[in-house]
């Protein structure tokens, strides 16, 4: 009796839970009209018609493709990148003694209390003079160094036992040789857990792109929904449709390597 | 692999030093914080005393300290500063209590137990922006709206139905519910690993002392989980700081004033009414604000310790 | 502040992060990675490998999509940004940009549309960028502001003397600012209320045909209460209020002049305060809030769908919804003025037009594709798809639409017959506008209108001040 309440317990916060995503998905195969005019009743979740129009219709009303890889460019270049410079700055932290490296680190430490948000003015107008609004570089370089993924890495580094780093000197391995080659090999779970967190982060950023871009060009999928959600007419089935599919490929990704996924944020705050 | 030539050779000793190879590797990085954070922050605060504006044809001057001035008597960013702290002092300890209430749930014995965790994980790969828009939907007003219809089922009738958006007490309320949805299932996923690795050992220990379901937690999972716990709090208060997206997309700051936040005040300044100078105050505002509360947190986090 | 010395951690974040160095390490080498692991690095790969592949199908799409075709090797390319306004407008203009870079082999247009809620933020931070196009649309009223900041040049040399002598006043009036003629637009607006006429008539309204015939705001409320009667939620009037930005300013403005209000003291356009917080513009916004908070006549039209839809039986709204009304209204369908608040009924005017820049390096070129756009054919074609007030006088003659006795003449009548006010024609005006929508949104959420107008009021007249009231700074020179 009482793992039968647990069960309901849960599965009706579930399916609270779950309450706007399911919506989004029905409402996406609705005939416009009927999204909103049936979203008070239990027709918001079993259509009375299904269509695949409003999906036709965001194909031929905005350009999904570009905005997707618009998105899938600027989001991998960033976590791309920022694994490879972060991990390098991160070593060169934990492991290496060199003149200065205190004080830089501090430095590190302090911009990681920093917001991106707080420097938007202006880098913002510093890349308007550079002449780089409205490109692909303004969203991608000045976020591939991140105070907290170089934190995340030095951390990691720190607790990586020496031996293996003395053996492979003592091979006559030099310090980036051994970095690629033992260092990184053996700190798969932070390079997965700065993964994960680096690409939900730029999945999602909005404040930045929303100012530097203008055009269709270079504009990713949270502006482009933001913009498509105002731009007439106003059809909410095909904004639901247009949610749908930005979210669709990456809700498939996290699916399909859940556990690994899990892991990787877990590994953020566990203890271990 | 021929014999590399000696100059070559002599570059790599020289590298494999660290005093030579740790500043070369940590360059990029260091550079790149240095550039696009650490300047622009300064070039902030240079230009907060003064009364840029965007294309104006007039030239910029000095102004002291008048635009700090300016912003504290305006009542919409006074009102921003308050919402901002709301907001975070309300979804911090919230969004910790409900991801720690899910995770505890999903630690028991329970059927379809991954079937949940995926449910409540989804959101997090929602992007804010996609997450308002679907939300604005949720709360449109009029009795057929879906947050109408649901408050009418669960309350037999007695709640009228409501706009949210548009209703000054019930606004930001809103925008929280929506973010809350969104950001609770990170947390859980980070406070069910604390609470998968606390060793089983100390549970059956206490059950042989006798201590009840309450006591076990309160004397084994909470200190068990105080790491998880301090980094979920502190993800939340940095997040709970940006809130931007959001309130652009579902209320522009209003109705009234009610939504707006620090964030949301600094980008209209800047990008609305080209007021570069007003906007830098605001980030430097904004940026001592982060620091105080990184400061107390870390203090309580250390007098925590020592008492501990 | 203490030294970093191994694991010690200077701002003391080593209680947060120390599990993470605690966390257990799987030394591994890569050939015999474990199970659980493998996941991991397909993930990167995956990752690793989509990228590469989008930046070249990006590189492929932008190959396709902005090269010229070969023979347009030498010819000028104007880039231009315009509204991302309704869809039949878009589809049209890009028609005629096609059509014009087709006969014209020596000239390109590269058209580019910006979403219109940021439209002037996007504008002035391309400016502060150096990449403002050479063709520039902008929604009338903006043009004095671009002035005053020297972003464009005159086009009184540019375009045709014939295009010039085409237009209607109002167009010639929009353009013209410190002596030199700026800008051109196809099209004027038209703003009214569409009303429902066999709802109006089942409660006795009388339906007025002229500007001057227009209703009492009194007259107008009675007439809201009697549908509100009749109507199953009371909700009979759609002032689109789902609508963004510089709507509440063009549509609601006039309003406030109606009853002797008004945005900013004209002709000096020197102060705000005593005009929009005076009186008049209280009383018309106090109305406003009314109608929305206590009446509750107001449809919050979240669907766009209000007045199509058959929810209500007036919709205060411009020229563009016209083929959507009428498509389901059929004969019912009918356009009154809007109420008079006290001076008159006084309705919107101006709309988007277009500008060339400082830095159009063929601003020739860019001449010739304005008499392009302003010739009867294309005039007559953007204004069949967005049923707005054709520019040209050939193109007003030869519509059906808006010849006297057609069903949008009224549009004529007032914009020609004094009843339509411009926007103020400020360099203040991005300013002004900004202001109003905000003090206006928070009004009808339920904002004291006397404290919120003050305080707009004080803003507006604040920024006059801070830039000197505006002075013509090329002129000084």
């Amino acid at each position: 009796m009482k793992s039968f309440l647990k069960h309901l317990v849960v599965a009706l916060a579930a399916f609270l839970y779950a309450g706007p995503i399911l919506f989004m998905v029905v409402g996406s195969f609705k005939p416009d009209a009927d999204v909103l005019a049936e979203a008070g009743s239990i027709q918001a979740l079993l259509p009375s018609e299904v269509t695949i129009q409003n999906y036709v219709d965001v194909f031929e009303r905005v350009n999904f493709g570009r905005f997707f890889l618009n998105s899938l460019f600027i989001t991998g270049s960033i976590v791309i990148w920022g694994l490879f410079v972060n991990s390098l700055a991160g070593y060169a932290f934990a492991r290496l003694q060199w003149k200065g490296r205190d004080a830089l680190f501090l430095l590190v430490v302090l911009l990681m209390i920093l917001p991106y948000e707080a420097i938007a003015v202006p880098l913002f107008y510093q890349v308007s003079l550079l002449g780089w609004r409205d490109t692909y570089i303004a969203q991608i370089l000045p976020f591939v160094a991140n105070a907290f993924s170089i934190y995340l890495f030095y951390t990691f580094f720190l607790g990586l036992p020496r031996e293996l780093e003395d053996a492979s000197r003592v091979d006559g391995a030099g310090t980036l040789r051994t970095f690629f080659e033992i260092v990184v090999p053996n700190s798969k779970p932070v390079f997965a857990t700065v993964t994960i967190v680096t690409f939900l982060f730029f999945w999602g950023f909005f404040l930045w792109p929303q100012i530097v871009t203008s055009g269709e060009r270079v504009r990713p999928l949270p502006v482009a929904i933001a913009t498509f959600h105002t731009l007439p007419p106003l059809k909410w089935g095909d904004i639901l449709a247009f949610g749908v599919m930005m979210v669709a490929p990456v809700l498939i990704v996290f699916l399909v390597l859940q556990r690994w996924f899990v892991r990787g944020i877990a590994s953020t705050g566990s203890k271990g | 692999m021929t014999q590399p030539p000696s100059q070559r050779h002599r570059f790599r000793r020289r590298f494999n030093r660290p005093a030579f190879a740790g500043p070369v590797m940590a360059v990029p990085g260091v550079l790149g914080l240095l550039l696009f954070i650490a300047i622009p922050f300064l070039t902030a605060v240079a230009l907060s005393f003064t009364n840029l504006r965007m294309g104006s044809p007039l030239p910029t001057e000095f102004v002291g300290l008048q635009q700090y001035q300016r912003i504290f008597a305006d009542e919409g960013f006074r009102r921003a500063l308050i919402n901002t702290v709301l907001f975070a002092a309300v979804m911090v300890p919230v969004q910790t209590v409900l991801a720690l209430s899910l995770a505890l749930l999903l630690n028991q014995e329970l059927k379809g137990k991954a079937f949940f965790r995926t449910v409540f994980f989804m959101p997090v790969v929602f992007p804010m922006a996609l997450v308002a828009v679907i939300w604005e939907l949720i709360y449109a007003p009029g009795p057929n709206g879906i947050l109408n219809s649901f408050l009418d089922l669960v309350s037999f009738g007695t709640l009228g139905p409501v706009d949210v958006l548009h209703d000054p007490a019930l606004a930001l309320p809103g925008i929280m519910l929506l973010s809350l949805w969104q950001g609770v299932g990170f947390q859980m996923v980070v406070l069910l690993a604390g609470l998968q690795s606390i060793p089983g050992v100390l549970y059956e220990a206490a059950a042989v002392d006798r201590a009840g379901k309450i006591q076990q937690f309160l004397h084994i999972t909470l200190p068990q989980l105080r790491n998880a716990l301090i980094f979920t709090a502190l993800v939340t208060t940095i997040l709970a700081f940006r809130v931007y997206a959001q309130v652009e997309i579902t209320t522009r700051g209003g109705p009234v004033d009610a939504t707006t936040t620090v964030m949301y005040e600094t980008v209209r300044t800047v990008f609305d009414r080209q007021q570069v100078g007003q906007a830098s105050a605001m980030t430097v505002v904004f940026f001592f604000m982060v620091l105080a509360v990184t400061l107390i947190q870390r203090a309580l986090v250390k007098q925590e310790r020592e008492i501990a | 502040m203490r030294r970093v010395e191994g694991q010690e951690l200077p701002l003391d974040f080593s209680p947060l992060f120390q599990h993470i160095s605690h966390m257990p390490v799987r030394l591994t080498t890569a050939k015999t990675a474990p199970r659980s692991l493998i996941a991991i690095s397909d993930f990167l790969s995956i990752t690793f490998g989509i990228t590469p592949c989008a930046l070249l199908v990006i590189l492929a799409l932008a190959g396709c999509g902005s090269e010229s075709p070969s023979d347009a090797g030498d010819a000028a390319t104007l880039s231009a940004w315009a509204h991302a306004g309704r869809q039949a407008e878009r589809e049209t203009l890009a028609a005629q940009v096609a059509r014009f870079n087709q006969t014209n082999s020596d000239i390109r247009i590269d058209l580019t549309f910006i979403p219109e809620g940021a439209y002037n933020s996007q504008v002035q931070a391309a400016a502060l960028a150096g990449d403002l196009p050479d063709l520039l649309e902008f929604d009338g009223p903006f043009l004095y502001n671009y002035v005053w900041q020297n972003q464009l040049r005159p086009i009184r040399g540019l375009i045709s003397p014939e295009t010039y002598d085409s237009l209607i006043p109002s167009m010639i009036e929009q353009g013209t600012y410190n002596g030199d003629f700026w800008s051109v637009g196809q099209f004027d607006s038209g703003l009214g209320l569409f009303a429902d006429r066999s709802k109006l008539e089942a409660v006795g309204a009388r339906i007025p045909t002229h500007p001057s015939e227009a209703w009492t705001v009194e007259e107008f409320e009675e007439i809201l209460a009697k549908l509100a009667e009749r109507d199953p939620d009371g909700q009979v009037l759609d002032l689109k209020l789902n609508y963004r930005g510089e709507w509440y300013t063009y549509a609601f403005s006039p309003a406030l002049v109606s009853a002797g209000g008004g945005l900013i003291a004209r002709p000096e356009y020197g102060t705000a305060e005593g005009v929009l917080d005076g009186p008049e513009s209280i009383g018309v916004m106090s109305r406003f809030q009314r109608w929305v908070e206590e009446a509750h006549f107001v449809d919050p039209n979240v669907d766009d769908n209000a007045f199509a839809g058959g929810r209500v039986a007036l919709s205060w709204v411009g020229h563009w919804e016209y083929d959507r009304y009428r498509e389901t209204l059929g004969d019912n369908l009918v356009l009154l003025p809007l109420p008079d608040f006290g001076g008159g009924s006084r309705t919107g005017q101006g709309s988007w037009s277009w500008g060339v820049t400082r830095t159009c390096p063929h601003p020739e070129a860019a001449g010739a594709f304005l008499d392009f756009l302003l010739r009867d054919r294309q005039v007559l074609e953007m204004v069949a798809a967005n049923g707005a007030v054709p520019a040209t006088r050939g193109a007003i003659e030869q519509s059906d639409h808006y010849a006297e006795g057609k069903p949008l003449n009224l549009y004529v009548a007032q914009l020609t017959g004094g009843f339509a006010v411009p926007r103020p024609r400020t360099p203040a005006y991005p300013v002004i506008t900004t202001v109003f929508q905000g003090t206006f949104n928070d009004i009808l959420d339920g904002a004291d209108p006397r404290r919120a107008l003050e305080r707009a009021a004080r803003e507006i007249t604040r920024d006059i001040a801070d830039n000197r009231g505006y002075p013509d700074v090329e002129a000084e020179r």
